[in-house]
């Protein structure tokens, strides 16, 4: 029931009045939205998809089987609840008979019973589940009339909002706007010279020209593969075990350039699923192939083949259902699907498409070291030594062509040319043996896969399955041959033939989530039975529509977002709002929420100058406490933080151990990346407040902010302060809350007079070098205010 | 059941709203954190339903419980069931020779895969102890003295033979990535007894052969909201990550910090009414207090040297011995779920050898933690818990006589219990006669999990949490069984 609207009823007085539980709401049973969720929850268990632990032969998931004679009385006898057997067993008194049984573990509430009741009185009519429909465009005119309405997605948002009774939120200060624009899309805070240069801009178009401009940063490919690394489970290290390094760090790069260089999504997904397969720009598509190389693996002695292929295999199903589809396949893994009409035999048929996956050396004990070879893999050349072994080798050229034409003399000047020739030979496998790789996919003759009775592994009885898809989604149509993951891959992306459709509402829904905090489906991950449905499903069909008819335009969907009037809404709420709407389903206000992890560090460095803008690389190791890794082993593992600018670049770089993540990482609700998350939560916990007061890196930038604004021309404290706030803030700060800090400032300042010893020592944190220019008592005064600053909620919320 | 305040999306209910409204009457303006008003809501991506972290979850306990609190003993990498507690005369009998195949034909093997299986008698003697006569071997001494207060369960079964996903089963049972151990389990359900330490608390000791590395994911909070994962302590260096001020930051300044956020968020809350910043000011105000518990809890100079002396322990030294005084103190303290681990036990090879230091360093402290609880009157409250995640086998590893070893074995193997009543001086099921098969009464890990619980009040079968579209239980789908009764 909580997703049907409250409808409001406004009396005479004027009074607003929720309808709740017991009041009868005036809105029609939408089977999807209300029932599904019902009959899902307390039914389908025994009575649903699941042939294994279906009772009494009883379906409810389909409507005919309900509606049956066959068992006797129907369960469900359209438009009359008193003669339906689901009726009565659902409020018998009698505990032997009720429904769903007492050891079920869950009762049904009055209010489900009257929804149940109502839905059978009106018909008892199904509907196919709105995730495995094809998206409906309903229209995407630029609204007329209306005078909130900017945009076709307002439109849509308006007419929920006005059902249930609320008006929208006026629009955001442009303060606001550009923090929450630039935290959206670029992951960072505005400077203060950009707030400055949009609040001067008084063209129609400044809103439009700062999307464009922030789209265009390169910041924004950064901004947007924290996200997608966290779906595809891309991590620097294999998991299981000894949670060795694993060459992986290249398609983290190939990810963050596919976004800034807008590729389409569908392109995207071939080469990252099936880039082995594609004739061109080889090195690119293998470096996205390695996606199918990211799941855990094990690599104990004593490892059973059989077991970790079918381990993997079933991560991959999981992985690739998950990230492009928005399904729980993982559950049919040991038995078809209690919820979702998906068996045990399809999840194995989508596991043979990952047969052909070259796994020899996930599968093998090789002698532990830090870093791993997971062949087959690529070597990746940066630039530099790209063009590094280009000069040696055309050196090398000019040699032995002046060896040949016998006028070594004249024109070079080597002594010995052969030993030149080795000394060059040499010099390039040292590049070569230094530079990155990665792990790639490549195709193989296909292994023989199996369905798995109950997943047991070690049960060879179970029927040998060939590539194919689940029929809830359709059929993948190959002419007499092996279906491949480049079918799969192309299939998912084909709005005609194929899924195309479903796929982009899976991925619209994500891009909204990262505009508003949360999706149109609020379950990211899960467009099932067990999820629920969308608040705006007319809305996510029609993005999903202009998706794909945008040619699988990322850029081009975040841009429409955010272009939205439902996008520049302010945030704050109220009593009333917490009242009628506490989790902002009807989105009549913008939301407000703590950034990701990888943004906290990120902001903080922009904050404090330190930030370090570049793009690609091996991964980075900040600063991180001593013996973290104390229990890793295979081999034992050491900690090196970097003590170059590599300290502080952002967060997207962070070196990810999937056992000991990075504290910060953890504290923050990073996830370890075992597997997709589509979702982080958004915790609270004494141990972020902790790592954001003593983390050395944040320590650090607070020196930074310090020096910073110690270092501008200003005349009093107060200017300082002010600039110190709205770096933090993009604000400038109210008379009372400069008077807190200067108060602080005063403080501090005595406190540090009184120990000097105190100040060198906090000023002693961070590789970053003190400016000697700087007096040691007002530089740590200042870093213990910039740490005030530095750990406020506001700094540290996109609102 | 779901509670209000998984932080699942979908089972935030009208109980949550209107908990949210008492909040925020009660919060008003003039926020009383320094009453610890410390209302810590769960995340926010689902609804932010407020709950105490002292408070249960709503409903729960389901009945009496008959204890407040578990210690885990976790003996990690796998000690041998058949030096310690489970005596097979037979192996004695057929020692070097070839293992039956009947018994190991089709059965998981890890890396005795392809090797001849030749049995191997137990290297340790084994004598009756105590008035019950319970047979421990002779490299557990002080075990030996305790024979009369523990269980010993002979018949354990897991289903994973990796080290590293076995722990992974025995922590959260299952080996499906992201669900939450039992410690998070535990407080998500019963909450905290104590609002500056955390309520789920991991020390880690090592000794013996090559340790096992142990990931945090074992003592994660999974699909749970994260306040609930365990949080490790540290001998070494800070005890708690990030516990300490930074160098040249005194307790004054580091208290200044803190009321000039709170400050700061306390206005912002007013103007822009997200509970989520009180939520944030109750977590400062807890990491503060955090600052203080910990090196109080740590310090151990207070403790008298008969302790030290009874647990044969160095201040410091992060030995078992020491984490065992530690998980007393937590215990007092409050704190709802301990878990020791021990690092060492994985004998491939010289099992001899590694088998005694691993037993001389972990077998006095055990002894010690029950009899220090059963001294102060907290082991009726208390359930203490002694295994690895699986046994090894009775075949033996390695060809070098003088080094050998045995292998990962998951289809019987010992663990003890002690406290809140359970039988002392008694043994529970059964391996057959080579110490292979649990042949009676087998109690399977989610059988140990049901217990648990059933023992801390929470019935598993109410006891679950969405994830994925699934509702997800400690115990798994399979049905357990709760051996309270046969156990207490």
């Amino acid at each position: 029931m909580r997703l049907r609207r409250p409808i409001l009823v406004t009396i005479a007085t004027g009074l607003l009045l929720v309808a709740g539980e017991g009041v009868c709401a005036e809105t029609t049973i939408d089977f999807n939205r209300d029932v599904r969720p019902i009959l899902s929850t307390h039914c389908f268990h025994c009575h649903g998809p699941d042939a294994e632990s279906r009772a009494a032969d009883l379906r409810l998931d389909l409507e005919e089987h309900a509606k049956s004679e066959e068992l006797g009385t129907p369960a469900i006898v359209a438009g009359q609840p008193d003669e339906s057997e689901l009726v009565r067993r659902i409020e018998t008194a009698d505990d032997g008979e009720r429904m769903p049984p007492s050891d079920a573990g869950k009762q049904l509430s009055a209010e489900e019973i009257a929804t149940l009741r109502e839905w059978i009185a009106a018909g008892g009519t199904y509907s196919e589940a709105w995730a495995y429909l094809k998206p409906v465009d309903a229209g995407r005119s630029p609204p007329g009339g209306d005078k909130w309405e900017t945009h076709w997605i307002d439109t849509y948002v308006h007419e929920t909002m006005r059902d249930s009774g609320m008006a929208p939120s006026p629009d955001a200060d442009r303060i606001t706007l550009i923090r929450r624009l630039s935290f959206d899309l670029t992951g960072l805070p505005p400077t203060p010279e950009e707030v400055r240069a949009f609040l001067a801009d008084q063209s129609p178009d400044a809103y439009e020209t700062l999307v464009d401009r922030l789209l265009a940063s390169p910041r924004y490919g950064e901004r947007m593969a924290m996200f997608w690394l966290d779906l595809v489970r891309y991590a620097d290290t294999v998991g299981y075990h000894g949670d060795q390094n694993h060459h992986a760090s290249p398609y983290r790069d190939w990810v963050i350039n596919a976004f800034n260089n807008n590729m389409r999504f569908d392109d995207f997904t071939v080469a990252q699923l099936a880039g082995d397969f594609l004739p061109s720009d080889e090195e690119q598509n293998l470096i996205a192939s390695g996606y199918n190389r990211l799941l855990q693996t094990n690599h104990e002695g004593g490892v059973q083949v059989k077991e970790y292929t079918a381990i993997y295999a079933a991560d991959r199903v999981r992985n690739l259902s998950a990230v492009w589809m928005a399904s729980t396949m993982g559950c049919c893994q040991c038995h078809d699907h209690k919820y979702d009409p998906l068996s045990t035999k399809e999840f194995y048929s989508l596991a043979a498409f990952f047969a052909d996956i070259d796994d020899t050396h996930h599968l093998t004990y090789i002698v532990n070291r830090e870093f791993t070879l997971r062949r087959p893999e690529i070597t990746v050349l940066s630039d530099e030594e790209e063009a590094a072994i280009a000069r040696l080798e055309k050196e090398a050229d000019r040699i032995r062509q002046a060896s040949k034409a016998k006028v070594l003399a004249n024109t070079v000047s080597v002594e010995s040319p052969q030993k030149r020739l080795a000394e060059i030979d040499a010099e390039v496998e040292k590049i070569m043996k230094s530079a990155r790789r990665i792990m790639i996919t490549k195709h193989t003759t296909p292994r023989v896969t199996r369905v798995l009775p109950r997943g047991n592994w070690m049960d060879d009885t179970g029927e040998i399955v060939e590539p194919a898809v689940p029929a809830t989604f359709g059929q993948l149509e190959v002419e007499g041959r092996r279906a491949t993951r480049l079918d799969l891959a192309k299939w998912l992306c084909d709005d005609s033939q194929g899924i195309g459709g479903l796929t982009a509402r899976v991925m619209v829904n994500r891009f909204w989530a990262l505009a508003f905090g949360k999706g149109l489906a609020p379950n990211l991950e899960d467009f099932g039975a067990q999820g629920e449905p969308p608040s705006h499903s007319k809305l996510l069909d029609a993005l999903a529509v202009e998706f794909v008819e945008s040619g699988w335009d990322i850029k081009h969907m975040m841009r429409t977002i955010v272009l939205s009037r439902t996008y520049r809404q302010a945030s704050n709420v109220n009593g009333q709002m917490l009242e009628i709407d506490p989790y902002n389903r009807w989105l009549a206000r913008q939301a407000r929420f703590r950034l990701p992890a990888e943004m906290i560090r990120d902001n903080a460095l922009s904050i404090s100058g330190l930030i370090v803008h570049e793009i690609g690389g091996a991964s980075i190791k900040p600063y991180q406490p001593e013996g973290h890794y104390r229990h890793l082993n295979f081999p034992k593992r050491k900690y090196h933080a970097h003590s170059d600018e590599r300290q502080w670049r952002r967060g997207v770089y962070m070196h990810w151990q999937r056992q000991f993540l990075h504290p910060m990482l953890a504290a923050f609700d990073a996830p370890n990346r075992e597997q997709c998350t589509a979702e982080r939560p958004r915790s609270n916990t004494p141990l972020a407040s902790l790592t954001l007061m003593n983390d050395p890196s944040f320590v650090e930038a607070a020196r930074g902010l310090a020096a910073r604004v110690l270092l501008i021309p200003a005349n009093s404290d107060a200017d300082r302060v002010d600039a110190a706030f709205e770096l933090a803030t993009s604000r400038q700060p109210e008379q009372d809350e400069r008077d807190k800090l200067l108060d602080c400032l005063a403080e501090c300042r005595q406190d540090f007079a009184n120990h000097p010893a105190n100040a060198k020592q906090l000023l002693g944190v961070g590789l970053a070098p003190v400016n000697e220019s700087l007096e040691t008592t007002e530089l740590a005064a200042w870093t213990a205010v910039s740490r005030v600053l530095l750990n406020l909620s506001e700094t540290n919320a996109r609102n | 059941m779901h509670g209000t305040d998984s932080n699942c999306k979908s089972t935030a209910g009208r109980t949550s709203i209107s908990a949210r409204r008492t909040f925020l009457k009660q919060s008003g303006v003039g926020l009383g954190i320094g009453a610890l008003g410390a209302l810590l809501a769960d995340d926010s991506r689902g609804a932010t339903a407020t709950r105490l972290p002292t408070d249960a979850l709503a409903g729960l306990p389901h009945h009496r419980p008959r204890v407040k609190r578990v210690i885990f003993l976790c003996m990690a990498g796998g000690p041998s069931h058949l030096e310690t507690f489970d005596f097979k005369t037979e192996l004695v009998r057929r020692d070097r020779e070839p293992m039956p195949t009947s018994l190991t034909e089709g059965q998981p093997i890890a890396q005795l895969q392809s090797k001849e299986l030749r049995i191997l008698a137990p290297r340790a003697r084994f004598v009756p102890c105590g008035q019950s006569g319970q047979r421990i071997s002779d490299l557990l001494p002080w075990h030996r003295k305790m024979a009369d207060d523990i269980c010993v369960v002979n018949s354990m079964v897991t289903e994973q033979i990796n080290h590293d996903p076995a722990h992974t089963f025995l922590n959260t049972g299952t080996i499906t990535p992201n669900r939450p151990s039992m410690g998070a389990w535990v407080t998500y359900g019963l909450g905290s007894e104590t609002l500056d330490l955390p309520a789920f608390v991991v020390l880690t000791s090592q000794g013996g052969r090559n340790p096992q590395p142990i990931a945090s994911r074992q003592w994660a909070s999974g699909n749970l909201p994260s306040r609930y994962q365990g949080v490790q302590f540290n001998a070494a260096g800070a005890p708690v990550h990030y516990v300490q001020n930074p160098p040249g930051v005194s307790q004054r300044a580091q208290r200044r910090l803190v009321d000039t956020v709170g400050d700061f968020d306390k206005q912002l809350y007013r103007r822009v009414g997200d509970p989520e910043i009180a939520t944030r000011l109750a977590a400062y105000e807890m990491a503060f207090r955090m600052q203080t518990a910990v090196p109080e809890l740590m310090d151990l100079s207070g403790e008298p040297q008969h302790v030290f002396d009874a647990y044969q322990a160095t201040p410091g030294d992060g030995s078992f011995a020491s984490n065992c005084i530690m998980a007393r103190r937590l215990a007092e303290r409050g704190v709802r779920f301990i878990q020791l681990y021990h690092r060492g036990w994985d004998h491939h090879d010289n099992l001899d050898k590694y088998m005694k230091q691993c037993c001389e360093l972990t077998d006095r402290p055990a002894f010690a933690l029950i009899n220090d609880l059963k001294e102060r009157g907290m082991l009726d409250e208390t359930l203490v818990i002694w295994g690895g995640e699986f046994g090894r086998t009775p075949m033996s590893q390695g060809s070098d006589r003088s080094k050998i070893g045995r292998d990962h074995h998951i289809k019987g193997f010992s663990m003890w219990l002690s406290g809140g009543g359970i039988q002392g001086g008694t043994t529970y099921g059964k391996t057959d006669d080579f110490g292979y098969h649990a042949t009676e009464n087998p109690v399977h890990i989610r059988d140990l999990h049901a217990t648990m619980l059933d023992m801390l009040g929470i019935d598993y079968r109410r006891f679950s949490v969405r994830s994925q579209g699934l509702d997800v239980r400690l115990t798994g789908v399979e049905e357990p069984k709760v051996l309270t009764n046969e156990w207490t």
